[in-house]
């Protein structure tokens, strides 16, 4: 049983990956209602920042990092003021800010493999060791701080959202834009605001990535839709359902490549997609937002 | 000037597609961003019926544009109750699902490294497989596909699209059966993708995966909003402009590696400023809802 048990540490690490992009784009999605695609290739940007002040201009780990995740955000925060809010002034419908989004992700893709090249990088963090044996599994240091960094993301950011004057104020934008600001609440910052902490958190797990495997300017597509997935199982909106969601995406996507080869990882995922959109669009818990449908 | 046919051709590959996506999200109103897929599975219907099966490139025509209308019709039904941005992304996530299954599916397509040798058309003992023979084949099947669209769009059954695209609620009241016709838009669409498909395999002779990236949808999509949003007219100038405009970058003399990416970001470019500007598109006169 040592195989499935290393499966199902395999999904978990994937799953918690997926669920800090699922988590953000969740958070984007529950303030201004859209699919933010784009949001992949912030992931991508935050891990090539890292990638460069690590590897090029030979800065100490911890500090790359942070600079990605504060890159990150910075390019979040770019395309919602140069895209998104414009869009929205003009009361633009969703399908126009998915599809403006669309644009951008191709743009930054593009602009990422222009700069740094389509080949593969390899950020070596640390030596290269056994790794610990976890009842029988193989877990490397890497690992384990991935695990424990995105639990620590996402339960402080559950608890801004629920506890702070902020996150109050976010909530009310998301129920009610106009509402919100009529009692006060500047809503264009508080979005901004989002895009900037959901796009962090997208360059956290982008440098989370690039510590454990390659990187490549095409990565964020893969990872914004297993992201989107995520959400939907967990209930876009959602916080802690996003990075729930996350965890079961990656686990059924390691346990369903058991009999059948690697590759097949992506229309599994995207199985699920369709099955949850069309059996229960609210998610397993189905939501505190409810899916539009015909 | 092989250079300037073989443009025309992939030209006219790009209008038939185009015009059939538009059939589907300019006329039906259904925003479906998965294109590539029918795409992709016209052009490896046809190499495998020509080369696994070793019939007539002619006769794997027909078989390609209903493989693909069949696709079609099943994505119809599969996603008939889902609409707007989760329409997009259903279809997305099919499109990624061809993708893949086309990459692993090895014994019958030859994963990442495609099918070869696929055989051109023949005509009157001529072997259609110099860009300038086959530019005018593909300007004969444009100019086909365009007097069936223009009949389309303007009989009874155009009418119920676009009455669709305006409010499924009215047309529905009116005892319209709207996920039948939802479903012949798609099966439409999808068939000329398949038709295009087939036209491009037995051209290029080769085909493989990177051809038919899920994202290659959005591109298609693009050259439908630039045209414009329900304009037949529209799709031929949004497909031409957009096929000829990154060839400019050939003559700034961009080295190949810096070619590919700054095509799509030009389109990536285009997209957002179109969304931005004229989210209908330069003949459009019908807007997203």
């Amino acid at each position: 049983m040592t195989w499935l048990w290393q499966l199902v540490i395999n999904g978990l690490i994937a799953g918690c990956i997926y669920g800090l992009v699922a988590v953000g784009f969740s958070l984007v999605y529950g303030a201004v209602r859209f699919f933010h695609f784009a949001h992949g290739a912030v992931y991508a940007a935050g891990a090539y920042v890292c990638w460069a002040l690590y590897t090029e201009l030979g800065m100490p780990l911890t500090v790359s990092a942070m600079v990605a995740c504060l890159a990150a955000g910075t390019v979040g925060l770019a395309i919602e003021h140069t895209v998104y809010r414009p869009l929205r002034r003009k009361n633009s419908p969703s399908l126009i800010l998915l599809l403006a989004s669309f644009g951008t992700f191709i743009f930054i893709n593009n602009l990422l493999q222009l700069v740094f090249g389509a080949g593969i990088k390899t950020m070596r963090a640390s030596v290269v060791t056994t790794g610990h044996n976890l009842l029988g599994g193989v877990v490397t240091n890497i690992q384990v701080v991935i695990i424990l960094a995105s639990m620590l993301l996402v339960t402080s950011l559950a608890l801004w959202r629920s506890r702070s004057r902020n996150g109050k104020a976010l909530r009310a934008v998301a129920d009610d834009r106009i509402a919100a600001e009529l009692v006060g609440v500047n809503a264009d910052r508080m979005i901004a605001m989002v895009f900037f902490v959901g796009s962090a958190l997208a360059g956290a797990a982008g440098v989370l990535v690039s510590f454990e495997t390659n990187i490549e300017p095409t990565m964020g597509l893969n990872v914004i839709l297993k992201g989107i997935i995520a959400s939907l199982i967990g209930g876009v909106g959602s916080i802690r359902g996003a990075l729930l969601g996350g965890i079961l995406l990656g686990l059924a996507e390691t346990l369903g490549t058991w009999g059948v080869s690697a590759g097949w990882k992506d229309a599994i995922a995207f199985s699920i997609l369709v099955v949850f959109l069309l059996v229960r669009p609210g998610g397993i818990f189905n939501a505190e937002i409810q899916v539009r449908r015909v | 000037m092989e250079y300037l046919a073989h443009i025309m051709a992939m030209a006219g590959i790009f209008v038939i597609l185009t015009i059939g996506l538009n059939m589907i999200v300019g006329y039906a109103g259904l925003p479906a961003l998965g294109h590539s897929a029918f795409f992709c599975v016209g052009a490896y219907a046809a190499a495998l019926i020509s080369v696994r099966y070793g019939l007539s490139p002619w006769l794997a025509l027909p078989i390609a544009i209903m493989t693909a209308a069949v696709c079609g019709w099943g994505v119809s039904l599969l996603t008939a109750r889902l609409s707007g941005d989760f329409l997009a992304l259903a279809t997305f996530g099919l499109a990624v699902v061809t993708y893949s299954s086309v990459l692993n599916v090895t014994s019958i397509t030859g994963g990442p490294l495609g099918m070869s040798n696929i055989p051109p058309y023949q005509l009157l003992g001529l072997s259609l497989d110099t860009p300038w023979s086959f530019c005018f084949l593909v300007l004969g099947w444009c100019a086909a596909v365009l007097a069936i669209a223009f009949a389309m769009v303007n009989s009874p059954f155009g009418r119920v699209l676009r009455g669709m695209r305006e409010s499924t609620v009215v047309v529905e009241s009116l005892a319209v059966d709207v996920s039948g016709f939802a479903g012949r838009a798609f099966s439409f669409g999808a068939g000329l993708a398949g038709l295009s498909g087939a036209l491009y395999a037995h051209y290029i002779s080769f085909i493989d995966p990177t051809t038919f990236t899920p994202l290659e949808s959005v591109t298609v999509l693009l050259m439908v909003v630039f045209g414009g949003l329900g304009s037949i007219p529209g799709s031929i100038i949004g497909a031409t402009t957009l096929v000829i405009l990154p060839e400019i970058l050939r003559f700034l003399g961009l080295p190949s590696s810096m070619a590919a990416p700054v095509r799509q970001m030009l389109y990536g470019s285009i997209l957002v400023a179109l969304m931005l500007i004229r989210p209908s598109g330069l003949l459009g006169r019908y807007k997203w809802r």
